[in-house]
């Protein structure tokens, strides 16, 4: 469904020097460097697979976006989605795809949510059986049914996003690209929109393409992980593979009833991280060992609470992000 | 014919929206029609003033320029309802990305990025320079079959100034900033109020031939004056196709150097 090869961007981007003398000299004079945002990036997605685009800020993962739905044309490389070569613009392609931009509406601010879908109705002529049936279905899916006539500048955050989503899919893509979705939300609204998203992908067997710095959406949506550092791909793999990273460890929370002795050897092997008063541990413990090795603690300490991990790639990302060169060669 | 189709029922969603959004702002809309109407009234004024004084501009008199100006504003009138706000907005488009969508639309991108803006207010006024053009139009009085050609050469006038000023904007894609080039596309419609007879021989070369404004009105309204030979039509003709040209191009060349703001 979706395929580059060699996919690159530069942009170049214009240093200004600071003060008065800078900027009379910018007038005449600049000086300009080059900026790889993506390199010779090479990605095959199938169809009906979600895939979560990670990375930094300024990684490159917009402009990846972008250029895959023909936004932006691309230094050099090819792409390839739906059948369509992006940068063409095809009205077909464009029929086939969708983008969410988190922090971008294409909503008009000044109209009811309703005006904004009979518009988006007639450039996608969608039947007006089918439209009735679609808007229906989803405004009841996302519960924004009664909201469909106020303005767009009186909605909350989370309720604007929901109409957002509806004006994306209302054509039924095949692909749908989704950029931070569910940034500045809070979290009942981030899950009621995650939800959504699963089971509509489920449903319609979309492929779709989300970026986020939630860790939460990655986590409960994206069967397959792409990591995108400087540009270029570090990992693509299942999002068990790069949980699996670090090795195959388990990271465990432990409550005390009263602090237990820290110099225990029992801890040393498991890379323990005490709260300030001792009263709690993580500890990072071999999946292989972990049913013996808590057996152990539970006999020997006064354990009141254990939490295990619930954000495995949330983990994952935060070390990557740190030390890059963690990221096995070969992915 | 799908084709013709679809974009007529888009651009009725385009009117639908724009009625709905100006009219969420009353104040602003009613305000709006009271700018156009005192432009019109201005405009008209103006010309009558001045034929208090001389019995002739050129080779017309009163009637014929007030027609002159009356055409202009039957040109103006359709351009501020239909098109004007759309090239106010390309600038903030480009500027904060929303470009994006329109490129995302399946429609062409620049018939959704210029066409997209209906100023409600002025649409209802549209009955105001056309019956002044008919109020002249009598007075001088027009044969039939200049009446018939009469919202014809509107059009046509119409649609050289949308060329030239969509000309004009394409160089928003490397200026960014679009004051400069607005406010300059504003002298030039000031300047295409005036008939050509009224500047001396260099600006109206200049004006006619590299920068074809003068011919937005002159040629046809001396056509159905007599004052002017039909083949000067054919001037107006070259001029709208050559400009066509010219904005794809740049349209296509800006497009491959648009970078899209950063979200």
């Amino acid at each position: 469904m979706i395929a580059c090869r060699n996919l690159s961007k530069s942009f170049r981007i214009f240093e200004k020097k600071p003060g008065l003398s800078g900027s009379l000299r910018q007038l005449f004079k600049r000086e300009y460097r080059s900026s790889h945002a993506v390199d010779s990036f090479n990605l095959e997605i199938g169809k009906g697979e979600f895939v979560g685009l990670l990375g930094p800020n300024g990684a490159g993962k917009t402009t990846l976006m972008k250029m895959l739905t023909g936004i932006i044309v691309p230094t050099s490389g090819e792409a390839l989605v739906a059948g369509h070569q992006p940068s063409k613009r095809e009205i077909p392609f464009r029929k086939k795809i969708a983008l969410v931009m988190g922090q971008k509406s294409q909503l008009w601010w000044d109209i009811p949510a309703m005006d904004s879908f009979l518009l988006l109705q007639r450039y996608y002529e969608i039947e007006e059986k089918a439209f009735r049936k679609r808007l229906g279905d989803l405004s009841e899916l996302l519960g924004v049914t009664n909201l469909l006539n106020v303005h767009i500048r009186k909605l909350s955050l989370g309720e604007r996003m929901k109409m957002e989503l509806m004006a994306c899919i209302l054509h039924e893509p095949d692909v749908v690209f989704l950029d931070e979705p569910t940034i500045g939300l809070d979290v009942i609204a981030q899950k009621n929109i995650r939800e959504f998203l699963g089971s509509y992908q489920k449903q319609k067997n979309i492929t779709v393409v989300l970026t986020s710095h939630y860790m939460a959406d990655v986590q409960s949506l994206c069967n397959r992980i792409v990591l995108i550092l400087d540009g270029k791909k570090r990992f693509d793999g299942s999002r068990s593979e790069f949980e699996d990273i670090l090795g195959r460890e388990k990271s465990i929370s432990l409550r005390f009833e009263h602090a237990p002795n820290i110099d225990d050897h029992a801890w040393s092997k498991m890379d323990p991280k005490w709260s300030n008063n001792n009263f709690q541990v993580e500890l990072r413990i071999p999946e292989a060992t972990m049913r013996q090795t808590l057996a152990d603690i539970l006999l020997r300490f006064p354990v009141i609470d254990v939490v295990s991990e619930k954000m495995a790639v949330e983990r994952v990302m935060e070390t990557l992000l740190k030390r890059p060169e963690l990221i096995p060669e070969s992915r | 014919m799908g084709t013709i189709i679809k974009y007529a029922r888009i651009y009725r969603g385009f009117i639908n929206t724009c009625i709905s959004q100006a009219t969420s702002f009353r104040l602003h809309f009613f305000l709006l029609i009271f700018m156009d109407l005192f432009f019109y009234i201005s405009s008209l004024a103006t010309v009558d003033f001045i034929f208090d004084y001389v019995p002739m501009i050129g080779p017309w008199n009163r009637d014929q320029f007030l027609f002159f100006i009356s055409f202009m504003l039957a040109i103006d009138q359709l351009h501020m309802t239909f098109v004007s706000e759309g090239f106010w907005s390309f600038s903030f488009e480009l500027r904060t990305g929303h470009l994006d969508f329109h490129l995302l639309r399946p429609a062409g991108t620049i018939f959704s990025v210029f066409f997209r803006h209906i100023r409600a207010g002025s649409l209802l006024l549209i009955f105001v320079p056309w019956a002044c053009l008919i109020w002249f139009g009598m007075k001088i009085p027009l044969d039939p079959f200049a009446w018939v050609l009469l919202p014809c050469f509107v059009i046509a006038g119409l649609i050289l100034l949308v060329s030239f000023e969509l000309f004009m904007t394409m160089f928003v894609f490397w200026t960014i900033e679009v004051y400069g080039i607005n406010f300059l596309r504003i002298q030039f419609q000031q300047l295409s109020r005036w008939p050509a007879f009224a500047f001396k021989p260099w600006p109206r070369r200049i004006f006619t031939f590299v920068l074809p404004i003068l011919l937005i009105g002159t040629p046809t309204t001396g056509v159905l004056l007599g004052t002017s030979p039909w083949y000067a039509l054919l001037y107006m003709l070259a001029a709208t196709l050559i400009l066509w040209g010219l904005v794809r191009w740049l349209w296509l060349t800006g497009l491959k150097s648009y970078e899209s703001a950063s979200s």
